[in-house]
């Protein structure tokens, strides 16, 4: 029985009618660039045999193309998950020392670009490896580096996502009762017991959340596909879309637009996958949230720290280093020593005229900015999704994740396809605008913000809206009393995540930016592109520590916000 | 008195806003971005009334926007500086180049230039061998890239991603001593392609790859730095782009446009090509430091109308041959 | 005077009935219990109450004001109930005091005025020392006194209270029970309770429902249920004993032992009828009814025998000592209650 009449009871109207307004914003949001692309890739289907759609469906390659997205894709989720919960549940459920720490420096090698930790892993074992030089193992020119294979990339797709299948469990982990640990250890269960048979069932909702996340991130991740697939001619979706961009002629719009189709069915059968899976283990966990958990390690304590140690060097300590030293040479490939070191780059970086400075203000203000508006907007949405759960709304919900999959490149083209023209009515035209750009980030990284708050909206037993009811609050006020404050923690969670995501992407701006409006993915990709690969390490090593410096930052202003606030203080 | 002094500030104010009326000349280019900013800055220096407002990308992404564009009905640029004939040659093709032909052309060699005048090469960017300084053979010809003794040590830009890659396959291809089966050979000494310039040049730079296929200005630029990296024009020849400039059929306003045309084309721009490290169109001018003598390089003819036609074919021929998994 | 009227209230999910034309009064100011196993229907017609649940059909009103019918429904924040849930349903993002202020606050009770209600109130429950403490660190059997002081905070005219000792242990028990007597008392509100414990539902109401698969099965004051249940399914559940078989007149109700022990011969004439005889009322002798100790029980104060009679039918009864198995011995038959055919 659920409390669908909660709905019906709303006195409040002007507060339901800001609901419906909610609603129809996301559906543009998410709908629209998909429509639009349906429309590019169906617009010749008269043409029969000859029209894109049906050219790049009979196509080999193609089917080539998305067996291998799913394959590498697969693979890295379950290293993702690996990873993710292992740091997860070490940090959350055991005594493991300067636990703010680990968490903390967890979440930052999402900050560095994923070509990045490629590179310099592919450097680590390659011959002009300072490591393996000085231990003499380094491999002479013409041996193959064992990173170029499938497995190579889904590593590397596994490392990149990681965090985000950690920060989806931490917050339920927090939310962990104790009560439910505590009897099954009275009743004699080993740390591993308690670990798989109660704590692992009751997180299943938000290791779904997590593995959905890593996946369609992996799918449409670029960098790191490139960077090791192409060399071995392995295709994945994305690549093969943007091999389709080079085509001349009219058409290749059109074509591109039937690839991206199937990746947005792919994207859709991913998440009602993973909404029917959180349906059947999505337990109303009494609203309490556990004091935190602490099982003694014993003497096992000082292996998994040094385990985690080395985990968290290889996934961000060796890249951080690589990034550094490379931009204090003159150039890639010079030695760095005290003869050649220089700080030319950044002289660069800091340089108030440079396009650097601008790239760096444009995308603060726009990760920022979205990651604020879409707090807002998913906490009423997370509400409407759960509460409501009809299946034109599900339908609704599978389609957020859409512009999420889409390569970035497609859903940019997309945008330009709606926006190039001025709006209808308003005549404005936002092309060449930092608007433009920010609507292609509210569509795409909505999903982003949501999946954490809508997580935590199915945990919230609905007794705590009740009991409000009959304490004799409205519509309204259960919403914001109640309902707000109970899904802050995972709102605030979600908006961060938006924002460290945002700061550094790049597929979407790349082709959406224009004079004066780039941002900082496009700056470092166009620097590393043309060879200049010192001064794009000293903007990345820069927007680390900027993003460092944030999260510092918010560390120190915890206590003025919600509790669960910030991922990585308890 | 002062009503007078309020009417002739007025009427200067009038004047000078009229006077600062500066038109707008939206270009697309595919040069890098400092080199942009220089082009751009050095031709407002010169045509103080005109304001540019400029996009630089990979030409992959600036077609791509433009398609986009294009489809969608919104409004294009009015000039395009973008890497390659073979490019131009599609867009001429389907009708979006407006022809000029500027009085600078003259001085060119007419190989440069579209006999029509809708599309003039700037430049000479070649694409040679270029290699890591701790190499075990310093190559001198295509042909050397064949040896056992390099056998799984080269990589190559791929014409998937890369419109200089695509002319140089298709220069190659033309090429009687060394043909498609080059690129075959090449394959079965284990070459690995890469996304493009800058993916070679960080391959060879960083160590993982010693031999690499590669636009000059790249690796003798960082070899001016320091990097342990040395390029060669090899013996059979080199492909070339020509970076052309081209003005858009639909643009607003084309009398910026030609008049920009003509600065790139002119001494003064041909001057600034040679200061960012690239061989000037223009025979008369010198090389820029660190490259052999203009009569030393010997340059692969291409004709960009049949490479066109055989884009797609080629592209397939290569995407067979480096194999799909 | 604002009773509480229940008028063929009825509750269907989908095809699924769950609450079936129930009609009742609950008259103003008593203490009610909605009895039965799990499933019955009781927890759903205690939200149709509070307004959490919409009614399929009938009608319910609060004195002469109608809350609900199936045209209309008023909110549960406007009926101006209470409620304590099961789980507690306390607000963690609040403390304790903050938690029992919302009422107020929703109110518009401000400053003073609103803490000494709170204070008044945390005292009552004896957790006055607990005011800044968040939920998580209460034990249950606070929570669940925080839960209650909150309800009654605001002066409900109903207070409803679904299960609410249900997660607690059994001397809590017995303590909560008395503190709900107490504001009950003290409060003069109508307290509906929800519980499938027959023995809470005894101690504490002064009249019970007792629902099975969604029907009201009986309704009355608990010694009437315990002596004069109206069918079968009512006397098993309520309290031990066992249903007889036996041959008596179909117009009396209330046996005695002649009646019973007469019905045992083979003379009567008359059908067989259930009869309900209770243990207490069966008492071991050295003469009367011929029967076998099956099993004998300790339960402390006594034992729990279970016997079988000559005829197959089983028999219930107290016995102050230990009795063998397999034993034989007499039984005398006091009273017996005879229940409507099913």
């Amino acid at each position: 029985m659920t409390s669908m009449t909660m709905h019906q009871n709303a006195s409040n109207h002007s507060m339901k009618g800001l609901l419906w307004l909610l609603l129809c914003l996301v559906a543009l949001l998410s709908l629209l660039p998909s429509l639009r692309l349906l429309f590019s890739a169906l617009v010749d289907w008269r043409q029969g045999a000859d029209s894109s759609l049906w050219r790049v469906l009979n196509n080999r390659a193609t089917w080539v193309a998305l067996y291998h997205s799913v394959y590498t894709s697969g693979l890295g989720t379950l290293i993702s998950l690996l990873l993710g919960s292992l740091f997860a549940f070490c940090l959350a459920l055991t005594n493991i020392r300067m636990k703010q720490i680990w968490v903390f420096l967890f979440m930052l090698p999402m900050m560095i670009p994923p070509q990045v930790t490629a590179l310099s892993w592919l450097q680590l074992f390659g011959s002009n490896s300072i490591l393996l030089n000085s231990i003499g193992l380094a491999p002479e020119f013409g041996r193959v580096n064992p990173l170029y294979s499938p497995e190579g990339i889904a590593l590397l797709l596994g490392i990149q996502h990681a965090p985000l299948v950690f920060l989806a469990l931490r917050t339920q982990l927090q939310c962990l009762p104790k009560e439910h640990i505590e009897a099954a250890r009275l009743n004699g269960a080993s740390l591993w017991q308690v670990f798989s048979h109660i704590v692992l069932p009751l997180c299943r909702t938000a290791l779904w959340g997590g593995a959905t996340i890593a996946f369609v991130s992996a799918l449409g991740n670029f960098g790191i596909p490139a960077m090791l697939g192409i060399p071995i001619s392995y295709y994945v979706l994305p690549i093969y879309i943007y091999q389709a961009l080079s085509s001349f002629g009219p058409s290749m719009i059109n074509e591109v637009a039937a690839l991206s189709v199937l990746m947005g069915i792919l994207a859709i059968a991913i998440v009602t996958l993973q909404a029917r899976m959180q349906r059947r283990y999505a337990l109303p966990l009494i609203g309490m949230a556990g004091r935190s958990l602490g099982f003694t390690l014993g003497k096992w304590r000082l292996g998994i720290e040094v385990m985690m140690g080395l985990v968290l060097f290889a996934i961000l300590v060796a890249p951080l280093l690589a990034l550094i030293a490379t931009s204090l040479v003159p150039t890639m490939g010079v030695p760095l020593n005290s003869d050649t070191i220089t700080f030319a780059a950044w002289r660069g970086v800091f340089d108030v005229q440079s396009s650097t400075w601008r790239a760096l203000t444009n995308s603060m203000v726009l990760s920022v900015s979205a990651a604020m508006v879409l707090l807002i907007l998913s906490l009423p949405l997370a509400w409407l999704l759960v509460r409501y759960s009809s299946r034109p709304l599900r339908w609704l919900h599978s389609m957020i994740d859409i512009p999420y999959t889409l390569p970035g490149v497609v859903l940019a083209i997309a945008c330009i396809l709606l926006f190039s023209r001025p709006l209808p009515i308003l005549e404005i035209s936002l092309s060449g605008t930092l608007t433009i750009i920010f609507i292609a980030y509210l569509a795409r990284f909505l999903t982003v913000c949501l999946k954490p708050v809508h997580s935590s909206m199915m945990q919230l037993d609905p007794a705590m809206e009740e009991a409000a009811s009959l304490a004799g609050a409205n519509f309204s006020q259960r919403l914001i009393d109640i309902v707000l404050p109970l899904l802050a923690p995972a709102a605030f969670a979600g908006a961060l995540l938006v924002f460290l995501t945002a700061v550094n992407e790049l597929t979407v701006s790349a082709l959406l930016w224009s004079a004066g409006k780039e941002t900082l993915g496009v700056v470092i990709f166009s620097l590393d592109e043309s060879g200049n690969k010192v001064l794009a390490s000293a903007i990345s090593v820069f927007v680390v520590a900027l993003v460092a410096m944030v999260m510092l930052l918010l560390s120190a202003l915890s206590k003025y916000l919600p509790k669960g606030v910030i991922p990585w203080q308890s | 008195m002062s009503k007078k002094n309020a009417l002739a500030a007025l009427l200067l104010t009038i004047m000078s806003a009229s006077a600062a009326a500066k038109s707008t000349l939206n270009l697309y280019t595919s040069q890098l971005n400092d080199d942009a900013q220089m082009t751009v800055n050095a031709f407002e220096k010169a045509h103080p009334d005109i304001d540019v407002k400029w996009i630089r990308d990979g030409t992959t992404k600036l077609t791509a926007r433009l398609q986009a564009e294009l489809a969608a009905g919104a409004a294009t640029p009015d000039v395009l500086l973008l890497a390659d004939s073979v490019t131009m040659e599609s867009l001429k093709n389907q009708n979006l180049l407006t022809p000029y032909k500027s009085p600078q052309t003259a001085r060119f060699d007419s190989a440069l230039y579209d006999k029509d005048g809708y599309y003039s090469g700037t430049k000479l960017i070649t694409t040679g061998i270029a290699y890591h300084s701790k190499a075990p053979v310093k190559p001198e010809s295509w042909n050397d890239l064949l040896k056992p003794e390099v056998k799984n040590m080269t990589t190559l830009p791929s014409p998937l991603y890369s419109g200089a890659a695509q002319i140089h396959q298709a220069a190659l291809m033309n090429d009687p001593q060394l043909g498609w089966a080059y690129y075959e050979k090449l394959k079965e000494n284990g070459a690995m392609p890469q996304s493009g310039n800058g993916a070679v040049m960080t391959a060879i730079a960083s160590g993982s790859k010693a031999y690499g296929v590669l636009v000059d200005y790249m690796a003798i630029r960082e070899k001016a730095k320091g990097a342990p990296i040395e390029f060669v024009f090899p013996k059979e020849g080199v492909s070339v782009v020509t970076e052309p400039v081209a003005i858009m059929s639909n643009s607003k306003n084309p009398e910026a446009a030609k008049a920009f045309v003509d600065f790139v084309l002119s001494p003064a721009g041909q001057q600034l090509v040679l200061e960012q490290g690239f061989l000037p169109a223009d025979a008369s001018l010198p090389v820029p430091q660190g490259f052999p003598p203009r009569d030393s390089i010997k340059l692969m003819p291409l004709d960009a109308a049949k490479a066109l036609a055989d884009t797609e074919a080629n592209k397939k021929r290569f995407s067979d041959l480096f194999g799909d998994r | 005077m604002a009773e509480l009227k229940l008028e063929q209230l009825s509750k269907a999910f989908g095809d699924q009935t769950v609450v079936r034309d129930i009609n009742l009064t609950i008259p103003q100011g008593a203490f009610t219990a909605l009895l039965g196993p799990s499933g019955c229907g009781k927890t759903t017609t205690l939200r149709i109450l509070a307004g959490l649940e919409q009614l399929s059909g009938g009608r319910l009103l609060l004195g002469d004001k109608l809350l609900a019918d199936k045209m209309t429904h008023t909110p549960p924040e406007l009926r101006d109930m209470g409620m304590v849930f099961q789980s507690y349903a306390l607000w963690p993002h609040m403390t304790v005091a903050e938690n029992i202020g919302y009422p107020l606050k929703l109110r518009k009770v401000k400053g003073a005025a609103r803490q000494k209600q709170v204070m008044d109130a945390l005292d009552l429950v004896e957790l006055g020392a607990y005011a800044d403490r968040s939920p998580q660190e209460l034990s249950g059997g606070q929570r669940q006194r925080v839960a209650l002081a909150r309800c009654l905070v605001s002066e409900p005219k109903v207070v409803l209270l679904d299960e609410p000792l249900a997660n607690l242990d059994r001397h809590l028990r017995a303590t909560m029970e008395q503190t709900f007597r107490d504001f009950h008392r003290r409060t003069g509100a109508t307290f509906v309770y929800v519980t499938h414990d027959q023995a809470e539902a005894m101690a504490l109401a002064s009249h019970i429902a007792v629902m099975h698969k969604g029907e009201l099965m009986q309704w009355g004051a608990p010694r009437d249920l315990y002596l004069r249940p109206q069918n079968a399914w009512v006397a098993s559940f309520i309290g031990k004993g066992s249903i007889l078989s036996l041959a008596i007149a179909a117009d009396i109700q209330h046996l005695d032992n002649q009646i019973l022990h007469g019905s045992f011969s083979h003379q009567t004439p008359y059908a067989m009828q259930p009869v309900l005889v209770r243990p207490e009322h069966v008492q071991v002798a050295d003469t009367g009814l011929s029967a076998r100790v099956e099993s004998c029980i300790y339960q402390g104060e006594r034992y729990l025998v279970d016997l079988r009679l000559h005829d197959g039918q089983q028999l219930t009864a107290f016995h102050h000592s230990a009795l063998q198995q397999q034993q034989d011995i007499c039984v005398r038959l006091h009273q017996g209650w005879r229940l409507e055919a099913a």
